[in-house]
């Protein structure tokens, strides 16, 4: 097993609707609870869920754009969580971000040099003009943008373009750490997989590792080495990419594969559909979250909260009645 | 899906005074009458055909005539010299307060905005009650206190006015701060100053902007209002408001300086809020092709 | 058996700032009685500006329909006064949209909202009325029917007023449903849901569908035809396996060899160069050929018809054009 680079201990975070004056107290609204993984140098860990499952904000607790409610980030050895505001910004450097939205994540405003240039600004400010601009030509380029756009708007490049230009700026200062929140799936269909083939280029010529944010389990597929499922703000399976796709044993992981459409017009598999919707998560059910659309609830399920188990190989599963085979479909 | 126009990408950035004057008679009339407005108040000295102080017994109200275009006042007074004196004080109070007002209101607001809590919640108070009186009491409460005289005037127009930028400030505030990029400012670890300056401020400039733009033509109002009431610019200095008061007593005797100045204040009013809003409209990104 | 719809040459210009934009050119397709199109293509494909010609749903101005027949049972929509439109719309063809949030009155219950789109269209008695909107309800699988009519739209989730919509849609047994991105808003398995809805509801009613969507995926699941189309034009149509199967133009190509597809294992996805083109933006030849691999020098010239490759499959393309076809084209 390679080194390991983060690590998240029990990291929880709760909304609460604060500074009301009137009217009765809130409890919040649990968006993570209690989840802890690790993700070795140079691998990608994909996060797949519906809304409200709380993989975006799970990705923010990494990088302290959101400040947990509890729990704890190594990254690199370092407990990030713990640091101050000010030695959190220095660790800005190793840790970044790409955005879903292409539009709304560069400063309308500010020039693509600009952009791109300012993690430079704030961590090698001896650099010169020249020399700064030297180095986001260089950027600029490696994501395939010509260099002589760097005194453009925003506003004058298409989706895919902006997207390059997101990346060029996370990239700008040679992270080793990742998030990616669902980076192509504002794009167009005939733009996604140039977009995804240069994160991998990326991630090979530099060796850093990604959180992905997905719900487009195909692109999973493709880019991911593992694989982590959230229901509800908690991690209900976690393992190899084979493992999750081949044998998953969660009952909602099944589903939620199965569910997803296949553009294969000849499929005639049936579909698992789960009854109901994700509860609101300002009422998340006891127990075990899944419980109230489970085919397989039981009684436990609704008291009691699974831990995740391990069932093979790098992979678990939180479910009090884990099997690998698809669950029976029900009429 | 929604059935908006499907969206084109700008090739190459709209020349923005080209947007702004694009198709449209009364924007560029009012820019005209502003532009002239400006140029007279520069050069009042040269302009005026005679002192607008210089008083004479021999020449109470007088109809125009060819000595005097707009005849004279109860004290013999040029009135055309005066209104274009006049314009000194009424446009110089009706941009300078305006602009502090924008500058301290916009400071205030982006605080509020962008650190919220406590600091949020008592500037916010604050400027609710601040707002609860309508701005022409509010100046006339302050300026019975302080007195009349030109920076008095223009520091009370400014106060009356910073609670409504710094209302328009905290809540652009808000919504920049809710943008990707600003979160993207953080993660590249800007600090909070230098995000404030580098992409909130720049994004909120346009709103502002355009208040600044409407809020000129009240704050001419209001200077107006307040000399009219005594409260503003001291006579013998002249302006708009001080004229239209000092004539008055003579309306139907003399109603040349009444004319004369209210006409000036409409029209001049009507201008900038015009520009306010083309500026709006050119502004806006929605808009812009 | 004529087409129930039969959309022949359309184009459709919008216009602003005084330049005229050509967004939608020479489009022709049909939709038979009780048959599934999918409409796929990106953003500025003009799919969907394609499907609100149809119940002539584009404002005008800025749009403005220049030229083609629209014709539905044998009658061409175009011709018709435009106060008989609303007969049509709701009545013989419905739509539903992407986000059904916006499309529901928020201060009206939802059996009551169901119910006037009878009452527009039909004459029945009150009781007849609120059991057929019972049964609509049930139809799209909305569990306590009766119970639920009274709720309003805020007490729904977004997979089940996407339900609602359907249900509205279907209030007058339509002939023809046009749905845009009707599950495009929603989480895999509430898509899943729905989509199970749009096919039990197409067998047990007979409607025809017409689906626009830019996920290959969603038409895989549904549709038994395809028209592709590509910067304003249709550049390949044909059922739903041999477009799959054997897409005969090169944009078609790439796009299903850009997704993820069960089996795939190739380390890079394939990639289309470049940018979907704004529209109008392409002037002469096909509008594909700047980024097209296989493009010859007359694609950049003359924009080439719809070639006959058999069994209802058609493609826009000079060089997979049937050779004898190709010859006949020349002269």
């Amino acid at each position: 097993m390679a080194e390991t680079l983060l690590r998240a201990e029990g990291l929880g975070k709760t909304f609460s609707s604060a500074g009301r004056l009137f009217g009765k107290s809130d409890p919040g609204v649990r968006a993570v609870d209690d989840v802890s993984f690790e993700i070795a140098r140079g691998e990608t860990l994909a996060v797949v869920g519906e809304s409200g499952c709380g993989k975006s904000t799970l990705g923010r607790l990494l990088l302290r754009l959101i400040e947990p409610t509890s729990g704890t980030v190594h990254l690199d050895g370092v407990n990030v969580t713990e640091l101050s505001r000010r030695d959190m910004r220095a660790v800005r450097a190793n840790a970044q971000i790409i955005f879903q939205d292409p539009y709304g994540s560069l400063s309308p405003r500010r020039r693509v040099g600009e952009i791109v240039g300012e993690p430079f600004e704030v961590f090698e400010p001896s650099l010169n003009r020249t020399q700064r601009r030297d180095k986001v030509a260089t950027l600029l380029e490696q994501v395939g943008l010509s260099s002589a756009i760097m005194d453009k708007f925003p506003r004058q490049f298409s989706g895919g373009q902006r997207q390059r230009i997101g990346i060029a700026r996370a990239i700008a200062l040679n992270p080793s750490f990742i998030v990616a929140d669902e980076p192509v799936s504002a794009l167009d269909v005939s733009v996604q997989a140039q977009i995804v083939n240069l994160l991998q280029d990326l991630q090979e010529e530099r060796g850093f590792s990604y959180f992905f944010v997905a719900h487009d389990l195909a692109v999973v597929r493709h880019f991911a080495d593992r694989v982590m499922v959230m229901y509800l703000g908690r991690v209900v399976e976690i393992g190899p990419k084979r493992a999750i796709y081949d044998t998953p044993h969660h009952p909602y992981t099944q589903a939620l594969l199965s569910a997803a459409p296949q553009p294969d017009p000849h499929r005639k598999t049936q579909r698992i559909v789960l009854k109901g919707d994700v509860p609101s998560p300002r009422r998340i059910p006891p127990g075990c979250h899944f419980h109230t659309r489970c085919p397989l609830a039981q009684d436990i399920c609704r008291v009691e909260r699974p831990p995740l188990r391990s069932i093979g190989d790098a992979h678990q599963a939180a479910c009090h009645f884990a099997v690998p085979n698809p669950i029976p479909l029900s009429s | 899906m929604s059935l908006a126009v499907p969206t084109v990408p700008v090739v190459r950035s709209p020349n923005f005074l080209q947007t702004l004057f694009t198709g449209n008679l009364a924007v560029t009339a009012a820019g005209v009458v502003i532009m002239i407005m400006v140029l007279v108040a520069i050069f009042a000295p040269f302009l005026a055909p005679m002192d607008p102080l210089t008083q004479s017994v021999f020449k109470i109200n007088q109809y125009p005539s060819m000595e005097h275009w707009l005849g004279t006042d109860q004290f013999g007074r040029d009135v055309l010299s005066r209104l274009i004196f006049g314009s000194r004080n009424s446009l110089i109070v009706g941009l300078v307060s305006p602009v502090i007002a924008a500058v301290i209101g916009t400071i205030l607001g982006v605080v509020a905005g962008y650190y919220g809590g406590i600091v949020d919640r008592l500037l916010t108070r604050l400027n609710d009650a601040m707002l609860s009186f309508p701005e022409l009491l509010l100046a006339i409460m302050i300026a019975s206190v302080l007195g009349g005289g030109f920076w008095n005037v223009v520091g009370v127009i400014a106060v009356a006015f910073i609670p409504g930028f710094a209302r328009v400030a905290r809540a652009s505030t808000l919504s920049v701060v809710q943008e990707p990029y600003v979160e993207a400012a953080v993660a590249v670890g800007l600090s909070s100053p230098r995000i404030i300056i580098r992409h909130v401020l720049p994004n909120i400039a346009a709103p502002i902007m355009v208040l600044l733009t409407l809020w000129v033509a009240s704050a001419i109002r209001l200077e107006a209002s307040l000399s009219f009431l005594g409260l503003g610019t001291q006579p013998p200095a002249a302006s708009w408001g001080n004229i239209i008061r000092d004539a008055l007593s003579n309306i139907f005797g003399s109603p040349w300086p009444i004319i004369g100045a209210g006409l000036l204040i409409t029209v001049v009013v009507l201008s900038f809020n015009v520009m306010g809003d083309a500026l709006r409209d050119a502004l806006d990104p929605e808009t812009q092709s | 058996m004529s087409p129930l719809l039969k959309i022949d040459d359309l184009a459709v210009d919008f216009i602003a700032k005084g330049r005229i934009t050509r967004v939608v050119e020479g489009v022709s397709f049909t939709v038979n009685a009780g048959e599934a199109v999918g409409l796929v293509g990106e953003s500025g494909s003009g799919k969907s500006l394609t499907s609100l010609a149809v119940l002539r749903l584009i404002p005008e101005p800025p749009g403005l329909i220049a030229r083609g027949r629209i014709e539905f049972e044998g009658v061409d929509l175009l011709q018709l006064p435009r106060d008989v439109m609303p007969e049509i719309r709701g009545s013989k063809i419905s739509m539903i949209f992407q986000e059904p949030m916006s499309s529901l009155n928020p201060v009206m219950t939802i059996g009551d909202q169901v119910g006037e789109a009878i009452k527009l269209h039909r004459r029945m008695s009150r009781s007849d009325r609120l059991a057929r909107v019972v049964e609509l309800l049930q139809m799209v699988g909305i569990p306590d029917a009766e119970a639920r009519m009274g709720a309003y739209p805020h007490q729904f989730s977004g997979g089940m007023r996407q339900r609602v919509m359907i249900a509205m849609a279907l209030a007058c047994e339509p002939r023809l449903l046009i749905a845009d991105e009707p599950t495009t808003a929603l989480d895999v398995t509430i898509q899943a849901q729905v989509l199970d809805v749009m096919n039990k509801v197409r067998q047990d009613t007979g409607t025809a569908v017409l689906l626009i969507s830019h996920d290959l995926s969603v038409i895989a699941e549904v549709c038994d035809r395809v028209v592709v189309m590509y910067a304003g034009r249709v550049v390949e149509t044909g059922p739903v396996a041999t477009i799959f199967d054997a897409p005969a133009h090169p944009y078609t190509d790439g796009l299903l060899r850009s997704i993820v597809r069960p089996g795939h294992e190739e380390r890079r996805l394939y990639q289309i160069p470049g940018s979907v083109p704004p529209a109008g933006s392409i002037k002469a030849g096909c509008p594909f050929q700047p980024r097209c691999p296989r493009k010859i020098d007359r694609c950049a010239v003359d924009m080439p018809p719809m070639f006959d490759h058999g069994a209802g499959h058609g493609a826009a393309c000079w060089v997979t054009a049937p050779v004898r076809t190709t010859e006949m084209e020349v002269q």
